[in-house]
């Protein structure tokens, strides 16, 4: 209850800062002060998190523990959805979430390539994501999803994307334009909009593993996961757009992990199942 | 205060009003006009707000704004008012400029005059029409004038303007009516009549009277000649009726009598016109008659009315319709006529039939929905079958005869034993296997009963419900029929024997008598025999038949005690019947049909027929297993009775009044009854396979006949029992006295199918159970049926426990050197099937767990979002809260774009001042004349360049005169 007038007082000391500067750097500003804000609001988030955490071994408390609980402990994974091409835009009166089925008047009129507006493999790979048993044992520790237009947002493991995507297009389509979701009935952010760029909230103790095709390494899935070390935390960046590759400089390894062009989801499906596979989840 | 409330409304005005510009701006002719003057530009005004975010298909508002043309509007409108207002703040006289078409730029000069000539005109003509009146012209030339200058005036001016345009209208109206009133006479209106009338005056009074007679006359005739046309009228309706009733189209719509009546009636109205017109020529009082015939119409009329109304016939039917009533009408008939039948079966052998049909037709409903029960397709067959059963059955009487004649019954009685499902369950028979009649029957009842289960138990349910009322009635007359079969019981093999003396001594020629076709149902066994006496096995049929059928429950009430008391004496009669030693096994199994059926009709008794047998059987038995000498195995009669129950109730059902009870005999039977011979294992093994055909379906566990494989293929083996681990085994074995009863002592080398009719006439001390032919077919049974019970239970989870030391067995067996080939074969087969299923079971076995359970997945949670979101709208499901919200926000908009107004005015004003005290100082400066010193002063002018290069060019307001004075 006291968040609320501390970002408040927050944003106004801000804007009273900001009216000095010019115009050009005000956008900008107005900008830094939405993400810091946000980043407060996560870094609160990740206390919940915590105190959630807590609830829940309380909860368990009573009786013989019903899995061996390394859930909690150990390593992670962490997963980065790069160049998700969700884009909103004004189509006709109403805004709408791009993709090449329905728009493709639409993106032809304003010099756009239909083939490149492909939410539905972000759907896949979020889903895909969220409904492994990888994330139902709780070894996902976040996933993050940049767009092509740079916006980065983090769903959290514990989010239950809707399952069509017509209810998914009106999910992103609130998240970006709201820049956050919350959870129905609770004041939990599901969903939100953060500042980039991604590494800032990875940990520290990270092997940042690129995916793609092109990636001259070349590596049986399974045997790479195992050997990765069990204290490190696993972040696998993989790309959801419909043509061409990943560039980002963050990344440690870039790996493929078939000699075909894979889809994202299936990529992730093999990524999940090799994971699971390490940590002995059935 | 005072100041701001009006500086507030302004504001918003200024708003609105920027808007609406600002809107203006962007269409063609603002833009035109800024083309025209180019040279004027601002270059403040061209800066262009930049976009933050490119959405696609977005119109962003500030996109089009230009932040610099707005702010110089701005200015440009306060200049308008807010300075206006400021100057005249301090002055206390306002100059209006009231001069014609000044205020309106668009006029030029020769307009404005033209104005000023037509005001002068309209003036003249307006003094001219008030010539009466008292206000001056020149306030009436202000009330021409209306329109905008009005507000302009004082308020002094406006009220008296506006009383006096009322009062002027007021007068006018009020003195054209007093002219009207000066017109007339000062009298009420209503006398203008009597004025009128006094004009009329100069009329003589004869001539009036005249006038009025005439008129009156006039009327006269116009009347008569009316009557006229009514009657002429009335006459013709009249005559139209008359032949509408002739024409007897009437005739259809009314009923007979009433047409009677009517034409009746036509013809005394005819009459009575007839006379009426006699009258009417003579004399003129015609009222009475006329009211007397309308009243006998009105009568006829009102009879119509309370008639039967036409109504639409039936259309014309299509042919299909006129087929289908046609055959509604012959199974009407059809119907009629098979009751008929019903009710007096005299018709012979053809009505039998019919009746036979016409039985099957209408039990079909009542079968086809407890059909289960009686656990055989019999009334699931066609018509055509159903004889064909028959038939078949004589073929293969006669193909059996071929063979010896006890064989064949054997075989029928393999067969009634034999398990369809692999039909290799017991190879009593292989040869007529494939022809096996009970085989498609069962077979058939296997698919059946699966459906019909549900059904038939609820159809149970509803009889019993029905026959509660007749239960104590069944309850009191089973007591009496025990009583009966007991005391038949008694005298019954006497009985028998004196009538089957009787017959042979009578030597009745058979098939000399016809069977009747009315037979009274027998109440006793001793009257249903003496009627079947000396009758051929279809005769005894046809005449239960008859006896069915002319008793049928449904033909009258209390048939229904005859008819139950009918079934106690057939079972009985079957149960004779599998008693006497040369066995009629034909007639057993026709009879079984027919006790089917009637168990349809009776099934609370039947049931309780059965369970009384039951009862007595298990205390005969447990009679018989105390005295050791006494061989405790059921007799034969016990067998057939258990396997005619166990086809006519269902087998499967989790708990039968009659079958769980079947069940438990038969187990006990076969766990406690010692084997002391050859045919005692072959009584145990039947009773094992009549265990498996009744658990076939339900696949309940009986451990007791797999436990009497197991000792009879120990005793083939021929281990002692001591070395063998399972003790509790043999503790529960106790009673069986184990010999190496079935061990083969020489090689056999064809295997028979084992004949239990045959081995159950047989005594039991005969040398044919001692031989190994005997062994090895026994052996043969043995290891089909483990082989059905193997596969019964193959679900079972304790499966490898059950059957896994049989297999060993089985192994055992297998090895002894003098087994025939094929079964060792057989052997081996079930062997591994067992063990196949065994591994099954345990390969799919897990080791205990404690406190198991699925691991708990994260909780997830549902996002909150709406369809179609847009940014901006309240999503508040609270209508209120979001109505408070929207106008709070309102509020805090208005406020802040009030507050913004007033700071932007507190600005301008200040410039102002700021600027006039500079001139002032400046013109100071320029009294002396010193062009230097003013060309200093005019940076000062440049503190505020953004209003000063904005206002000089657009309006002029402020200018600087060539002599250094700055006026406005």
């Amino acid at each position: 209850m006291v968040r609320p007038y501390k970002v408040k007082a927050l944003k106004r000391k801000k804007r009273e800062e900001e009216e000095e500067y010019d115009e050009e750097e005000e956008m900008k500003e107005e900008e830094n002060e939405q993400e810091t804000a946000v980043a407060k609001s996560g870094a609160e988030g990740e206390e919940e998190e915590a105190k959630r955490r807590a609830e829940e071994a309380v909860d368990e408390l009573p009786g013989i523990p019903i899995v061996p609980s390394n859930a909690s402990a150990g390593s992670g994974v962490i997963f980065i959805l790069e160049r998700a091409s969700l884009e909103v835009a004004k189509v006709g009166k109403t805004y709408q979430l791009l993709n090449s089925d329905d728009h493709v008047n639409f993106l032809l009129k304003h010099g756009k390539d239909p083939k490149n507006y492909r939410p539905d493999i972000a759907f896949q790979a979020i889903l895909t994501i969220l409904d492994s048993r990888l994330n139902k044992a709780g070894k996902l520790r976040a996933l993050y999803v940049k767009t092509e237009k740079g916006v980065l947002f983090e769903i959290k493991p514990f989010a239950r994307i809707p399952r069509t995507f017509k209810r998914f297009s009106g999910l992103i389509l609130q998240l970006l334009q709201k820049l956050s979701v919350n959870a129905s009935g609770k004041r939990e952010k599901l969903l939100r909009v953060i500042k980039n760029p991604v590494t800032r909230y990875l940990p520290l103790n990270s092997r940042k593993i690129g995916l793609s095709y092109s990636a001259e390494k070349m590596v049986r899935i399974h045997d790479y996961v195992k050997a990765a070390n069990s204290d490190v935390n696993l972040v696998f960046v993989v790309g959801t757009m419909a043509h061409g590759k990943i560039d980002t400089d963050y990344t440690d390894d870039f790996i493929s992990v078939s000699g075909y062009p894979l889809s994202a989801a299936y990529c992730l499906g093999m990524i999940c199942n090799g994971l699971e596979q390490k940590w002995n989840i059935l | 205060m005072a100041k701001i409330n009006p500086n507030n409304s302004n504001a918003s005005m200024k708003k609105k009003k920027k808007k609406s510009s600002t809107k203006k701006l962007l269409s063609a002719p603002n833009a035109k006009a800024m083309i025209a003057k180019p040279a004027k530009l601002n270059p403040f005004e061209t800066i262009w707000s930049r976009r933050k975010f490119d959405i696609l298909g977005k119109k962003r508002k500030g996109e089009e704004k230009r932040v610099g043309l707005a702010r110089s509007r701005g200015i440009e409108k306060r200049k308008g008012t807010l300075l206006k207002e400021y100057e005249q703040s301090n002055k206390s006289s306002v100059f209006v400029d009231k001069r014609i078409g000044e205020q309106n730029d668009a006029l030029g000069e020769f307009d404005k005059a033209v104005l000023r000539f037509q005001r002068e005109r309209q003036l003249k003509l307006k003094s001219k029409k008030s010539k009466f009146n008292l206000s001056d012209g020149e306030e009436d030339d202000s009330a021409m004038e209306g329109g905008g200058s009005f507000s302009a005036r004082d308020d002094f001016d406006d009220e008296i303007l506006s009383d006096d345009d009322g009062d002027a209208d007021g007068t006018e109206r009020k003195s054209s009516i007093m002219k009207q009133v000066n017109a007339y006479n000062p009298h009420d209106p209503l006398e203008t009549s009597s004025m009128e009338r006094e004009e009329k005056k100069h009329k003589s009074k004869k001539e009036v009277m005249e006038e009025i007679i005439s008129k009156s006359k006039h009327f006269k005739a116009e009347k008569a000649v009316q009557k006229e046309e009514d009657e002429q009228f009335m006459e013709r309706l009249d005559k139209d009726f008359t032949s509408l009733l002739q024409s007897e189209v009437l005739l259809s719509l009314t009923q007979p009598n009433k047409m009677n009546a009517l034409t009746a009636h036509v013809n005394k109205s005819n009459s009575n016109e007839t006379t009426k017109k006699d009258e009417l020529c003579a004399t003129p009082s015609k009222e009475t008659l006329k009211q007397e015939q309308p009243d006998a119409y009105d009568k006829l009329v009102r009879e119509m009315v309370l008639d039967m109304r036409a109504r639409p016939s039936d259309r014309t039917k299509t042919p299909e319709e006129i087929a289908q009533e046609e055959r509604e009408r012959l199974e009407r008939l059809e119907d009629e006529r098979q009751k008929r039948m019903l009710a007096t079966d005299d018709s012979g052998d053809e009505g039998n039939a019919d009746f036979q049909g016409v039985d099957k037709l209408s039990d079909r409903k009542l079968r086809s929905i407890s059909g289960d029960d009686l656990g055989d397709s019999f009334f699931n067959e066609e018509p055509g079958s159903k004889k064909g059963w028959v038939d078949e059955i004589f073929e293969r009487k006669d193909a059996e005869n071929l063979e010896s004649e006890s064989s064949s019954e054997d075989s029928e009685s393999g067969e009634y034993e034999s398990d369809q499902d692999d039909g290799s369950d017991e190879n009593f028979h292989e040869s007529q296997k494939t022809l096996s009649l009970e085989g498609w029957e069962q077979s058939d009842d296997d698919k059946l009963s699966t459906d019909f289960e549900e059904d038939e138990d609820e159809e149970e349910e509803i009889e019993e419900v029905e026959e509660e009322e007749g239960k104590r009635v069944v309850d009191g007359l089973v007591k009496l029929k025990d009583k009966t079969t007991r005391e038949v019981r008694n005298e019954r093999e006497d009985l028998l024997n004196t009538e089957r003396m009787k017959t042979s001594v009578e030597k009745h020629p058979p098939r000399k008598e016809a069977l009747p076709f009315v037979i009274e149902a027998p109440s006793t066994l001793a009257e249903f025999c003496s009627l079947l006496n000396n009758r051929s096995d279809a005769e005894i049929v046809e005449a239960i038949n008859r006896i069915r059928a002319c008793n049928a429950i449904r033909l009258a009430a209390e048939n229904r005690k005859k008819m139950q008391v009918f079934y106690g004496v057939l079972l009985q009669y079957f149960a004779v019947l599998a008693n006497e030693k040369p066995l009629n096994f034909k007639l057993l199994n026709l009879l079984v049909k027919p006790l089917m059926e009637m168990n349809v009709d009776t099934p609370y008794f039947a049931a309780i027929c059965a369970r009384q047998r039951l009862l007595r059987i298990r205390t005969q038995f447990c009679v018989d297993i105390k005295n050791p000498d006494k061989s405790c195995w059921p007799s034969l009669k016990t067998l057939f009775l258990l396997r005619l129950w166990s086809m006519i109730f269902p087998c499967s059902d989790f708990r039968h009044v009659v079958m769980t009870p079947a069940i438990l005999l038969m187990c006990e039977y076969l766990m406690r009854c010692p084997i002391k011979s050859g045919r005692d294992i072959a009584m145990g093994s039947f009773l094992c396979s009549m265990v498996l055909s009744v658990i076939k379906q339900s696949h309940k566990f009986c451990p007791e006949p797999i436990i009497f494989l197991q000792t009879l293929l120990m005793s083939a083996s021929g281990s002692k029992p001591g070395s063998y681990q399972h003790s509790q085994f043999y503790q529960l074995m106790e009673l069986k006295t184990l010999k190496p009863w079935l061990q083969l002592q020489s090689l056999v080398s064809d295997i028979e199918a084992l004949d239990f009719l045959t081995v159950m006439d047989m005594p039991e001390d005969s040398p044919f159970f001692g031989s190994d032919n005997f062994r090895t077919s026994v052996l043969v049974s043995v290891i089909e049926i483990l082989r059905g019970f193997a596969t019964i239970y193959e679900g079972f989870n304790s499966f490898p426990e059950i059957f896994l030391p049989i297999s060993t067995l089985l192994h055992k067996l297998a090895k002894q050197e003098n087994m025939p080939n094929a079964l060792q074969n057989n052997i081996k087969d079930v062997a591994q099937l067992i063990e196949n299923k065994a591994g099954e079971h345990h390969m799919l076995r897990q080791p205990l767990q404690m406190r198991r359970q699925k691991p708990v997945p994260i909780k997830q949670l549902v996002p909150k979002f709406e369809e179609n979101y847009v940014k901006g709208r309240d999503y508040d499901p609270d209508r209120e809260r979001s109505e408070k919200k929207k106008l709070k926000k309102l509020l805090k908009q208005e406020a802040k774009g009030a507050a913004r107004e007033l700071r932007k005015d507190n600005s301008f004003i200040y410039e102002n001042k700021s600027m006039l005290s500079n001139l002032d100082s400046w013109e100071g400066a320029g009294k002396e004349g010193n062009e230097a010193v003013r060309f200093c002063h005019f940076p000062f002018l440049g503190a505020v360049p953004s209003i000063y290069f904005s206002s000089l060019p657009s309006t002029g307001c402020i200018f600087i005169r060539p002599s250094g004075e700055v006026g406005c």
